[in-house]
């Protein structure tokens, strides 16, 4: 009889572990860990360089994307895994504006405040095997004519020819990549460390 | 018959309206500030030629609402925005207690300006008990038409879930999401916080076009409470509940009942979404002061007490009694 009521007590504490944990379990069974594609997906501007932390602060609420005036913040669905329901910018759809409002209404510091020009999503990088005034395919000149940032962050090449050049001073807004006629896009935002032209290795 | 009439005040009664009032604003509001951003994005924009003709209706809907109040399209509707997860109110940012916690957790580290957007809800639900889950919660609004729906179906006569659990397993609930969240680096209890997955679905859906993971976990817990137990999710596994529930353990406003007016028919405990027991004066830290029950009540027999913990039971109602001794009375006569 001692046995049995023992038993029973197993079996009830196991059934509320089991209960209590089962939310998580189906969060986790709608939230499958998949990566998204992190070459077009940027954090908004003045977000925690490690993007761990970043993860960890950020509660989700939603602000950021509340506030943008160009809507272009969007949120990882499932398809983000462990980032489900925090925010990303892809500039083929639509770039930042630099108008810093998202850092202002963040209520944790996961987007701290950054004046425009130190914000760092990362950096243009041309390819020049593609882009139409590298490859005298005519006269574009689309991404220094929408550089939020003007002649700091993107210009044309010395004597003309309308060849953008990117400079140490771009912050990665992706203004260019939403503007660029190409439809290949041979204009990306990519982390600094890869440089600003397209390094081929053939 | 004599007995001593002690009338409660009589606004408490009434209070329950004004309860589904502030429920339908906070969704209406939910519902509203989605779309004020998409016209907000129109306007900064300068593109009203280029609109389609469903937005073309959408901007002039939203200039007529808003024209009347704002001048600055662009500032003045950043008054308010957000959800009840997070947000910003005239200037001050209001967070959920439960997303400090969990940012607490998650990150393993305290940012205080953060920390104390969640201090007005903490300072209110130390006074006033649970009062969120019941006043605010836009969950909440869904879950109780919910509740309706469900006692329709027992009408029609199809059988819906009454089972009864530990009404402690939300503890454990929020115990394990904090651990997790530790563990997992992320906060994983907004994942499974119904508030913050309505408010956030809505903006996903009316703004962004498009459901995301939460609202198929939200439609579940929705079966849940009509399947398997009324108001199951609040009642047994909702964390941020439970958060509620112990911050708000020695609370100062707190429903009483009246003994000498009780006749003990126990509306009360039927019309009780947290399954408390109201007839024997057994509301505990889980009430959340929704007033349901004095509404309901037929003699006026529950009362708001400024008082710091509960009474112990007080036997059955004086009411009950006189009415019985009466009967038997006659009977004898």
């Amino acid at each position: 009889m001692k046995r049995r009521g023992f038993l029973q007590k197993i079996v009830y504490g196991t059934s509320v572990l089991v209960a209590s944990s089962l939310p998580f379990a189906f969060s986790r069974f709608l939230t499958p860990d998949v990566k998204a594609d992190p070459t077009t997906h940027l954090r908004p501007p003045g977000a925690l360089k490690d993007d761990d932390a970043f993860i960890s602060a950020c509660i989700g609420c939603g602000l950021c994307g509340e506030v943008c005036p160009p809507k272009c913040i969007r949120f990882y669905s499932r398809e983000g895994g462990h980032k489900v329901n925090t925010p990303y910018i892809n500039p083929e759809e639509k770039a930042c504006t630099l108008c810093n409002k998202c850092m202002e209404v963040c209520p944790t510091a996961s987007l701290q405040e950054t004046p425009r020009n130190k914000i760092d999503m990362g950096i243009s990088q041309i390819d020049r095997t593609a882009c139409y005034p590298w490859v005298d395919r005519g006269i574009c000149g689309a991404c220094v004519a929408v550089c939020p940032l003007g002649e700091k962050a993107i210009s044309f090449k010395m004597w003309g020819q309308y060849r953008p050049i990117v400079h140490d001073a771009c912050v990665g807004c992706g203004l260019c990549v939403e503007i660029c006629p190409h439809p290949s896009l041979p204009i990306r935002i990519v982390e600094r460390s890869q440089g600003k032209v397209v390094r081929h290795s053939i | 018959m004599t007995s001593k009439t002690i009338k409660p005040f009589f606004l408490w009664k009434h209070l329950n309206k004004l309860r589904w009032l502030s429920l339908c604003t906070v969704f209406a509001m939910l519902i509203f500030l989605p779309y004020a951003h998409v016209y907000q994005t129109f306007e900064a924009a300068h593109a009203y030629d280029l609109l389609a003709d469903s937005e073309k209706q959408l901007y002039d809907t939203m200039e007529a609402i808003t024209s009347p109040f704002i001048n600055d399209i662009e500032k003045d509707l950043d008054a308010i925005k957000g959800n009840t997860w997070s947000g910003t109110f005239f200037g001050y940012q209001l967070s959920d207690p439960l997303a400090a916690l969990g940012q607490i957790f998650a990150g393993r580290s305290f940012y205080l300006p953060f920390l104390l957007t969640a201090l007005v809800p903490v300072i209110f639900t130390i006074v006033f008990g649970r009062f969120f889950c019941g006043w605010i919660c836009p969950a909440t609004f869904i879950y109780e038409l919910n509740t309706n729906v469900a006692a329709w179906l027992r009408r029609a006569g199809l059988k819906t879930g009454n089972r009864r659990f530990d009404l402690r397993i939300k503890y454990l609930v929020l115990a394990i999401g904090l651990v997790l969240s530790a563990i997992t680096g992320s906060v994983l209890v907004a994942g499974i916080y119904p508030p913050a997955i309505v408010g956030r679905e809505i903006y996903y859906a009316i703004a962004l076009g498009g459901f995301g993971a939460g609202s198929v976990f939200f439609v579940i817990t929705l079966l849940f409470d009509l399947l398997v137990a009324r108001r199951g999710f609040c009642r047994y596994l909702c964390p941020g509940g439970a958060l509620y529930s112990l911050l708000g353990r020695f609370r100062i406003f707190r429903i009483q009942r009246i003994v000498e007016n009780c006749n003990d028919c126990a509306k009360c405990n039927a019309i009780c979404e947290f399954g408390l027991d109201p007839l024997r004066d057994g509301f505990g830290q889980e009430c959340n002061n929704c007033t349901a029950c004095i509404a309901i009540c037929p003699t006026d027999a529950l009362t708001f007490k400024v008082r710091l913990s509960d009474v112990p039971n007080m036997g059955p109602g004086h009411l009950g009694k006189l009415y019985r001794r009466d009967k038997k009375d006659n009977g004898k006569q």
